[in-house]
């Protein structure tokens, strides 16, 4: 039988009395084949070339165990890859532009055709509803709301009514959530499905990137969808609804991903957390169907319209007759004889003339009247001067004479009716007024008589005062129609001394007041 | 409430609709895949963990002018592979469309279904071919659409299948987070 080293070491010495020797050999013994193993990890430890080997061979999957563990990792290597990004752009910002180029083009091209499709719907709205009375009505109550118009267009429109909404996980098709107002009788798992199946259809059909927008059918049956990363939402409305409804539900959608999103990204098909978004859709069930009112408020719109147009078409006939009116009255007052117009102006209904005119030249008042315009809307200053048209000429010579011929005065003397020669001496310049103003008179179409008026002083009785003044007339009257005046032109008048002349006094006086005078009465004034 | 995608894929004429159509919630006409190419169809299955949700896409059978759109794939949690017992042929539709899944969804559970159960001594797949499959470690199951032999277990089988790897994942983060 062989002794094994070991059972030697025990049996010989013993424990106590083993050399130092013996002790390393024990160890070798017992643990020297662990020993050279910890030796080799220590090295591999202590290498690093080993190290990084090793690591390499385990570092994708770590890091992917890791990741589908918790978010800490993203969470550590955000800022070492915001960092390396900055530093790349930092030293070659061409490459990541280029990289980004196909992303950013379809990215900016997407964005771009939905802005312009917005704004052109909401053009489109705009200029329906500018001149509607209900918008007006909207318009006030979001300013005194201080709520956002779109909102209460939302909120007021007639004729379309959201019945339900439908918000769909996007990669696996799976309802999420579901609100409607009445109780449906359709599956909406199965439909979701289906508006998925259908999405998947028409892109795998006509190549197509995006989503489904908008199905309309015929009857009015809308099915209006927006699409985020991770979810669509989609609402099925009844009527026309307003545009606004889009903007809406992508609203609803973002604050939908927005809250939802530590429950879409490790979707396991758990839909029970989404209740969350529940109140989301909810008010997304909105407008009201009426039936009828439509029609009506488009009958009041063309009323109104045609009204409106009524209303325009009068005022600019007015404004256009009174444009004619007033051209018409500036080219009659420039043709009138005697008026000068020097300015004529016309601004917001009010009328200015200025300008000169003659004082035998037709008022200008009158002309304003008969043109039909309002004379108190008129305002004018006239400056008097003297034309020197024909016409006033004639009247200027006829007015000369009369004044002469009225400030002719024949005398006599006391109690007597007998012309003396001085005064007889008068006639002939007497005579050639007379004929001349009825040469003119007849020129000018003016008729008129010549009053010859017999005065008395003031003694004696009135009968005899009256008498003599009647013969002293006569006699001036006939010694003119010797002379060759038509009689008919002629009227004597007796005064006798009741109508005396007041500015002088005396024996003065009473001389002056023995006379026959001349009046021209022209026809207006000789028929009273 | 937990919903899944689930996806029926197999040659054409297997009877897939016809497999499900008494055991599913419905309501589209199968014309809905001559044109669509799909039809939705519902199965709702009691679980240990809760009711399960089973949206189900009966996909256009497989045939010389149909394919399977790998769009209408996209985010199954499950699907299931029918092929008929009475045509050979529909086996090698199955097995490619096995490859063209996996291609698409990367691995994740199926059932492998052979049709028309009711009348197996006419098939023209033999056990051997099943063998094979079960060798491949496909779950391989026997239903007749006729009868509805085995259509409730199917559907249960693959839901098992789902929520497992549901709960696998759940508890691997666990251990891992421990």
């Amino acid at each position: 039988m062989s002794t094994s080293p070991l059972r030697g070491l025990l049996q010989g010495d013993g424990l106590n009395g083993g050399s130092p020797g013996d002790y390393t050999r024990l160890r070798e013994l017992l643990v020297g084949p662990e020993q050279s193993r910890l030796e080799e990890l220590q090295r591999r430890l202590d290498d690093k070339q080993l190290r990084t080997e090793d690591l390499s061979q385990i570092v994708a999957e770590a890091i992917a165990l890791r990741a589908r563990r918790d978010h800490s990792l993203q969470k550590t290597l955000n800022p070492v890859i915001e960092e390396a990004v900055r530093l790349s752009v930092k030293r070659d910002p061409s490459f990541l532009a280029n990289a980004l180029y196909p992303v950013i083009g379809e990215a900016v091209r997407k964005s771009v055709a939905q802005a312009l499709r917005g704004l052109v719907d909401s053009i489109n709205q705009t200029l329906e509803r500018r001149l509607s009375f209900e918008a007006l009505q909207w318009r006030f109550e979001g300013w005194r709301t201080r709520r956002p118009f779109a909102e209460i267009v939302l909120a007021r429109s007639l004729g379309y009514r959201v019945e339900q909404v439908f918000l769909i996980h996007r990669e696996t098709g799976l309802l999420l959530q579901h609100v409607a107002r009445a109780d449906e009788v359709l599956d909406s798992d199965m439909v979701a499905g289906m508006l998925s199946a259908i999405q998947d259809f028409m892109r795998d059909s006509f190549k197509g990137k995006g989503g489904m927008k908008a199905v309309e059918m015929d009857d009015g049956l809308n099915l209006w969808a927006q699409h985020g990363p991770t979810t669509i939402l989609a609402a099925v409305a009844s009527g026309t609804p307003p545009p606004e409804l889009h903007d809406l539900l992508q609203r609803t959608l973002e604050r939908v991903e927005a809250e939802c999103a530590p429950l879409l990204a490790p979707f396991q098909g758990d839909a029970t957390a989404f209740a969350t978004a529940r109140p989301l859709l909810e008010s997304c069930l909105l407008g009201r169907q009426a039936q009828g009112k439509r029609k009506r408020s488009r009958l009041f719109f063309v009323a109104f319209a045609a009204t409106l147009m009524l209303a325009i078409g009068l005022v600019s006939f007015l404004i256009a007759r009174s444009h004619r009116r007033w051209d018409r009255l500036v080219v009659q007052l420039r043709s009138e004889p005697g008026i000068v117009l020097t300015a004529a102006d016309r601004s917001w209904g009010r009328y200015e003339l200025v300008g000169l005119r003659d004082p035998l030249a037709t008022d200008p008042d009158t002309l304003v009247r008969a043109s039909g315009i309002n004379p108190q809307k008129v305002t004018s200053r006239w400056e008097p001067y003297v034309s020197l048209d024909g016409k006033f000429a004639l009247s200027r010579e006829f007015e000369t004479e009369q004044t002469a011929l009225e400030q002719t005065v024949l005398r006599f003397p006391l109690n007597s009716a007998t012309l003396s020669a001085e005064q007889l001496a008068k006639l002939d310049d007497i005579e050639v007024h007379i004929f001349k103003l009825q040469s003119d008179g007849a020129r000018l179409g003016k008729k008129f008589v010549i009053e010859l008026r017999g005065n008395t002083d003031p003694s004696g009785s009135e009968a005899k005062n009256d008498a003599l003044s009647q013969m002293r007339a006569e006699i001036v009257s006939s010694t003119l129609v010797s002379r060759g005046v038509s009689p008919d032109m002629l009227r004597t008048v007796a005064l006798g001394s009741r109508q005396p002349v007041q500015r002088a006094s005396g024996a003065y006086l009473t001389e002056l007041n023995r006379r026959v005078i001349f009046r021209v009465l022209t026809e207006s004034k000789a028929s009273q | 409430m937990i919903k899944k995608k689930i996806c029926m894929v197999g040659a054409f004429g297997v009877g897939k609709t016809s497999l499900v159509a008494r055991f599913v919630h419905s309501m589209y006409a199968e014309k809905y895949q001559t044109t669509v190419g799909v039809k939705i169809d519902k199965k709702v299955v009691q679980h240990p963990s809760g009711e399960v949700t089973l949206v189900l896409w009966d996909l256009a059978g497989e045939d010389a002018v149909t394919t399977v759109r790998p769009v209408h794939l996209k985010g199954a949690s499950g699907y299931i592979l029918v092929m008929d017992g009475l045509r050979r042929n529909t086996l090698a539709v199955a097995v490619d469309l096995h490859g063209r899944v996996s291609e698409a969804l990367g691995t994740i559970p199926f059932v492998c279904v052979v049709n028309k159960a009711d009348v197996r001594e006419s098939w023209e797949v033999r056990q051997a071919d099943l063998d094979e499959l079960i060798t491949r470690g496909w779950t391989v199951v026997e239903t007749s659409a006729k009868t509805g032999t085995a259509v409730e277990e199917l559907f249960h089988t693959l839901t098992d299948t789902m929520m497992r790897e549901l709960h696998d994942d759940d508890s691997t983060a666990d251990a891992v987070a421990g």
